[in-house]
């Protein structure tokens, strides 16, 4: 069986689990506030941050500092008991298909949530700001091509994240341990992005590198850098320690 | 009976560890907190109660609620994964008494982690200022207030994890409410009604006529959630 056709099948497993629904009324809620608090962009001065800037990226900074981490989660349990549900992993795994290529292409489903995720959100953002700009008599929507950076940079610093929930949920049979795991992961990471040691925790990626975006917009405000040197080595050393360890682990219970 | 075999069951499912450890880590924000930079918080004004908790309680609560949406989901997933929920239907005990059952264990361990936040926040009063005459009195009327305020949280994340048959999509919802209850302005009184929202509030400091509101808005809820319970079980038995 090809990659490529492992990942459909995959694709079809989680077909009707609603997870896309769940993130879209996310994306919704989000935005919601920011549409109706769209005059307080224009009280920014203390910062230095463009009223449309300061649109955007408080929207981002709010989804990547909770909702974003914890719906990987929730897809990591979704993917996990989609398959244990009835047994269905002990099928797959008497396939004659490597289990590593299994988990990488649930890792590639997990990650094509994420980026819905974020185009859910994108695609919010431009309604949201559409209705900004007409309740508020000032155009709210920025250039295609700066929304695309940007939201790529998110999906791209969320991979080691991504990852290390992965293999969580490989790795942890337990259903409530994962998933404590990784929901207490996610909430010390407002501490960890303002110390020096935030490039070795990868919960704490997607938030510190949009508040440094923050902070390149702002003026006068002063955010950490993001500086390439210790981090990319890093997230790259620790994608591939998650993902090997989670190819490794992966179906061991069940072959026991 | 039914709060008994309730508790047989969560033994291999990691429910209790999960509980004590989520506990702890709450426990160890405030300490961790006062130990890294006690400098910031040392001459604040207020009691010290009052200084702690508005300094760490957001992130105490965000874990509580978290704890308490992922012990629910767990509970009842634990009876679908398996279709065990229908062994449990077809036994001589109404499924509100199974509900119940799962509330009063869920509410217990609960108590249980605001006990261990309790004692950490008493320790570092004691460590760091010092325990005055009406220290206790404090400490029982804060976290008595905060358990009350968790109820209708711990009772709306059941009934979620109750109506949802997959435990993605109660978790998913779970975690949607819970960051709806992060991004509603804490100022406005009726929007931090919401149950998921209503843990973020602090005894401390806040005038009593607003607590007494809070409060009577908690009963409400449990009334109208365990009325929702009875309705759902009813209806649910109807298509079924």
């Amino acid at each position: 069986m090809s990659f490529i056709s492992l990942v459909g099948v995959e694709f079809k497993k989680i077909r009707r689990s609603k997870i896309l629904f769940i993130m879209a009324v996310a994306a919704v809620i989000l935005w919601i506030p920011s549409i109706l608090n769209a005059k307080m962009n224009f009280g920014m001065q203390a910062e230095g941050i463009s009223p449309e800037n300061n649109f955007f990226i408080q929207g981002f900074m709010g989804m990547a500092w909770f909702m974003f981490p914890a719906s990987m989660v929730v897809g990591t349990v979704l993917l996990s008991q989609t398959e244990r549900a009835n047994k269905g992993i002990l099928k797959m795994l008497a396939l004659p298909v490597s289990t590593a290529k299994l988990c990488i292409a649930k890792f590639v489903v997990l990650l094509t949530l994420a980026a819905a995720q974020i185009l859910m959100m994108t695609g919010m953002y431009y309604i949201s700001a559409a209705i900004s700009s007409g309740t508020q008599d000032y155009n709210f929507i920025l250039p295609t091509l700066f929304v695309l950076k940007e939201i790529s940079l998110i999906f791209l610093s969320a991979i080691p994240m991504i990852a290390f929930f992965w293999m969580l949920s490989v790795c942890i049979q337990t259903p409530i341990f994962s998933i404590g795991i990784g929901f207490a992961s996610i909430v010390p990471s407002v501490l960890i992005i303002n110390t020096k040691a935030w490039f070795a925790y990868p919960m704490s990626y997607p938030f510190f590198v949009i508040t440094s975006e923050y902070g390149k917009l702002a003026e006068n405000l002063d955010t950490a850098p993001v500086e390439l040197i210790p981090w990319l080595p890093v997230a790259i050393l620790i994608t591939i320690l998650c993902l090997s360890i989670s190819c490794l682990r992966f179906g061991q219970a069940e072959r026991r | 009976m039914s709060v008994s075999l309730e508790c047989k069951k969560v033994k291999r499912t990691g429910f209790l560890p999960a509980f004590i450890g989520g506990g702890i880590l709450a426990a160890a924000v405030p300490v961790a907190n006062m130990a890294v930079r006690s400098e910031m918080y040392l001459n604040q004004p207020g009691s010290p109660i009052q200084i702690l908790l508005g300094a760490n309680w957001q992130m105490m609560s965000m874990l509580n609620v978290l704890l308490a949406v992922a012990g629910a989901c767990l509970l009842y997933h634990t009876e679908y994964a398996d279709n065990a929920m229908q062994k449990m239907k077809s036994l001589p005990i109404r499924e509100s008494s199974i509900f119940l059952g799962k509330a009063v264990l869920t509410i217990f361990m609960s108590l249980f982690v605001l006990v261990i936040e309790a004692g950490a926040v008493t320790f570092c009063s004691y460590r760091w200022f010092e325990l005055g005459s009406g220290f206790w009195g404090e400490l029982c009327k804060c976290f008595g207030y905060s358990f009350l305020l968790m109820l209708p949280c711990i009772i709306l994340s059941l009934l979620i994890s109750e109506a949802c048959k997959n435990m993605w999509v109660s978790l998913g919802v779970g975690v949607v409410c819970v960051f709806t209850a992060t991004i509603l302005p804490t100022t406005n009184f009726s929007l931090s009604l919401f149950p998921f929202a209503m843990p973020f509030q602090i005894f401390a400091g806040t005038d009593i006529t607003q607590s007494t509101h809070y409060i009577c808005g908690t009963v409400i809820e449990l009334a109208v959630c365990g009325l929702a319970q009875l309705i759902l079980v009813k209806v649910r038995r109807s298509f079924e």
